[in-house]
């Protein structure tokens, strides 16, 4: 297992590496961050080479068709997350996958955004793949949570790490599983990303993860994923007491890196991340 | 205290090895010049002296992207010489510019109009006409700048080179390489253009690219995966396809999380010659010989005893330094930096190596520089420095050799060490 923690750790160092990239003189290092996204998905995959071995007892998938093995793994790994949420397991850890999930598509998305910013010409939103968090938010009523077996019709792009995340609870977004939905959320006509390239992202705003809809774009901000980073520096069973107060995007879980537990719902659905960090 | 705009960022001897730049990360370049052989004493070369310090890049700010643009000179390359002045192209991450180095040591005296203070003089004293004539004057090292080559990159510049047609160069940033002519700064070709349409299919980027010495249809670029591209200009005009790919296949048994990061070839250079190449990468240095491209001819070991600390190098960043390399003139000697200020020579010839520090102490005048030793455990002889004690933050990437004779200079943070190997200087 020291392997698994190793590359745990890694991870976590990658995505900080990541996110303090953006606040660098000089702006956004391509090369340096190349290597970082190239580091982070050894990382990944090292991590997850065992887990789906040792994971997959499969119990409780729920509809085969829809549901990837990441999510039925991921639904198990969220009900039997450590109570810390307290006494709705079940609605609480919804709750914060899809904190986590928003949260974290925000902060893929900053960094994208950023390094795009920071790139050349402003790429069209169709150099990004932004999970819309907040599409699949909205996809799902607050009281369907629980009902894993609600996959949004075309929610996540299969091989986007955001999407991955974003549907962390949701989606069944195993980054090996065909997810039937491989194109953009944007395909699915929720992107707001249309013709919105490069903003900046707006410091200290921190909004809630269920709201975070098609605007993606104006929340990627450094101030969702500082909030993760605070968040998870805590610990990750922090993140699950707080019920409704997810919106601390504890997202990137990488990013700050505690908690075993928010990595190991997270990671399962989390596609190549160098694919993401790329959007230079 | 060391400021951090002092850091030494590039250092370059010119074509004869009389002038030494180097530029810092405070945009400043100092350029030193060799005193000449004193009489008295006809064996010791001369000593580098300060000959002119001037401001070359200042932080600018892009507006559109609001982006602010380092300061930091990345490269110095010398023209070589064609008159009495001298010629420099210094470059930042985004712009790059000429220089014009001139000495002035004479100065017209005997004006009709002005006398010697510039003023005008009162006509009714002007009763004869003189012709100036110029006189000497103290030593005057004038800079200007003579070309500004800007928005030419999208992405960081990591490597310029001058041409051997002397009439043009090229610079490379991250993804793409441009040919520019000396005279003319309002346009360049690009050459070379590895940008992916998507850009998250980008797998690697361009880290270094240099002209061959001799033949000026050719150049070389090297990339993040550790492969080398030699390139034909007359192939077509955007060289996407490589007229050889040089590359090593990765040793299975040293893969880890970090195999990718330390295959990332750091820097480039042909050997004087032209028929070979030297590449660095983190932890290795390799000679290549342009007729073999499916793996290196040599490969010397910097440090290896770093390859157990990978993970602790990326977590502190070092990981991502890139070090310099550098032939000695006649390509029988290589040279690279390491950290707590060694470095390391390694003899093609002979297979030996050397590490050597730069530190004050080993500085004195005359005084020699004893070889180190870095003990990776095991016996510890004394003297022997242990991996763990080394500094880290004392990192020499920036090194170069005189063309032609066995002086170096060495780039250690803020300090510049020059020496001078004045015993084997004939045999080489």
């Amino acid at each position: 297992m020291e392997y698994k923690v190793e590359a745990h750790r890694i991870m976590s160092i990658s995505l900080g590496k990541i996110y303090n990239s953006r606040v660098q003189r000089g702006g956004i290092k391509l090369h340096k961050n190349l290597l970082v996204s190239l580091v982070l998905r050894s990382a990944r995959q090292v991590y997850l080479s065992d887990y789906y071995g040792g994971a997959c007892l499969g119990s409780q998938r729920a509809e085969a068709g829809e549901w990837a093995e990441g999510e039925t793994m991921e639904s198990l790994e969220g009900r039997s997350s450590p109570g810390a949420a307290g006494a709705d397991s079940c609605e609480s850890e919804t709750e914060s996958r899809e904190t986590l999930r928003a949260p974290e598509t925000n902060a893929q998305a900053s960094v994208e955004v950023a390094a795009e910013r920071n790139a050349e010409e402003p790429a069209s939103s169709s150099d990004y793949n932004w999970p819309q968090g907040g599409e699949t938010d909205e996809e799902r009523a607050p009281g369907q949570a629980e009902d894993s077996t609600q996959v949004p019709s075309c929610p996540v792009p299969e091989s986007r790490f955001e999407c991955g995340a974003a549907n962390a609870d949701e989606g069944p977004q195993s980054p090996a599983a065909a997810a039937p939905c491989c194109t953009r959320k944007r395909s699915a006509g929720k992107s707001p990303y249309a013709g919105s390239p490069v903003k900046r992202p707006r410091p200290g705003s921190v909004p809630p993860a269920n709201t975070e809809g098609g605007d993606a774009s104006e929340d990627m901000d450094t101030g969702n994923v500082s909030s993760l980073i605070t968040i998870f520096g805590s610990s990750f069973s922090g993140l699950l007491s707080k019920d409704g107060a997810q919106a601390e995007p504890g997202a990137a879980d990488g990013d700050s890196g505690s908690g075993t537990i928010c990595c190991e719902q997270m990671l399962p659905n989390l596609s190549p991340w160098s694919t993401a960090i790329v959007a230079f | 205290m060391t400021l951090s705009s002092d850091i030494i960022s590039t250092v370059e001897f010119n074509q004869t090895g009389e002038l030494l730049a180097t530029g810092d990360k405070g945009g400043r370049v100092v350029i030193f010049q060799r005193e000449p052989e004193s009489k008295n004493e006809p064996y010791c070369q001369g000593e580098y002296n300060v000959y002119s310090t001037f401001q070359s890049h200042e932080p600018e700010f892009d507006y559109l992207k609001s982006l602010e643009i380092e300061e930091k000179i990345n490269k110095i390359r010398w023209l070589p010489q064609q008159n009495a002045a001298h010629f420099l192209l210094s470059t930042n991450d985004k712009t790059i510019k000429l220089w014009k180095v001139s000495e002035r040591d004479k100065r017209p005296e005997g004006y009709n109009l002005k006398d010697e203070e510039g003023r005008m003089k009162d006509l009714s004293t002007v009763t004869s006409l003189q012709v100036p004539v110029l006189k000497p004057m103290d030593l005057m090292v004038e800079v200007s700048a003579r070309r500004i080559f800007a928005n030419g990159h999208t992405y960081h510049v990591n490597s310029i080179s001058v041409n051997s047609d002397c009439e043009t160069y090229m610079s490379a940033d991250d993804l793409r390489i441009n040919l520019w002519h000396l005279g003319i700064t309002d346009r360049s070709f690009n050459i070379v253009d590895i940008k992916p349409a998507n850009m998250e299919e980008l797998t690697e980027v361009i880290t270094a690219a240099e002209f061959h010495p001799h033949h000026c249809n050719l150049f070389v670029y090297s990339s993040s995966k550790g492969s080398l591209r030699l390139c034909d200009m007359r192939a077509s005009a955007l060289c996407d396809k490589h007229a050889k790919l040089f590359e090593e296949p990765e040793d299975p048994n040293n893969r880890s999380f970090f195999s990718e990061i330390i295959s990332s070839i750091s820097d480039v250079k042909f050997s004087h010659s032209g028929r070979y190449l030297l590449t660095r990468d983190y932890l290795t240095t390799k000679v290549w010989d342009l007729n073999m491209e499916n793996k290196p001819i040599e490969t010397y070991q910097v440090h290896d005893y770093l390859r157990s600390k990978l993970c602790s190098l990326y977590e502190n960043d070092c990981i991502f330094d890139k070090f310099e390399c550098a032939w000695n003139g006649s390509d029988s000697v290589i040279m690279t930096g390491a950290y707590n200020n060694f470095f390391r020579m390694f003899d093609r010839n002979t297979k030996r190596d050397v590490t050597l520090e730069a530190s004050r102490e080993s500085s004195k005048p005359r005084a020699v520089l004893k070889p180190r030793r870095v003990c990776a455990g095991g016996k510890r002889r004394k003297d022997d420095i242990s991996v763990d004690s080394l500094d880290f933050t004392k990192k020499i990437l920036h090194t170069a050799w005189h063309p032609a004779e066995n002086i170096i200079a060495i780039a250690a943070t803020n300090n510049l060490y020059i020496f001078q190997d004045k015993v084997n200087s004939e045999m080489h």
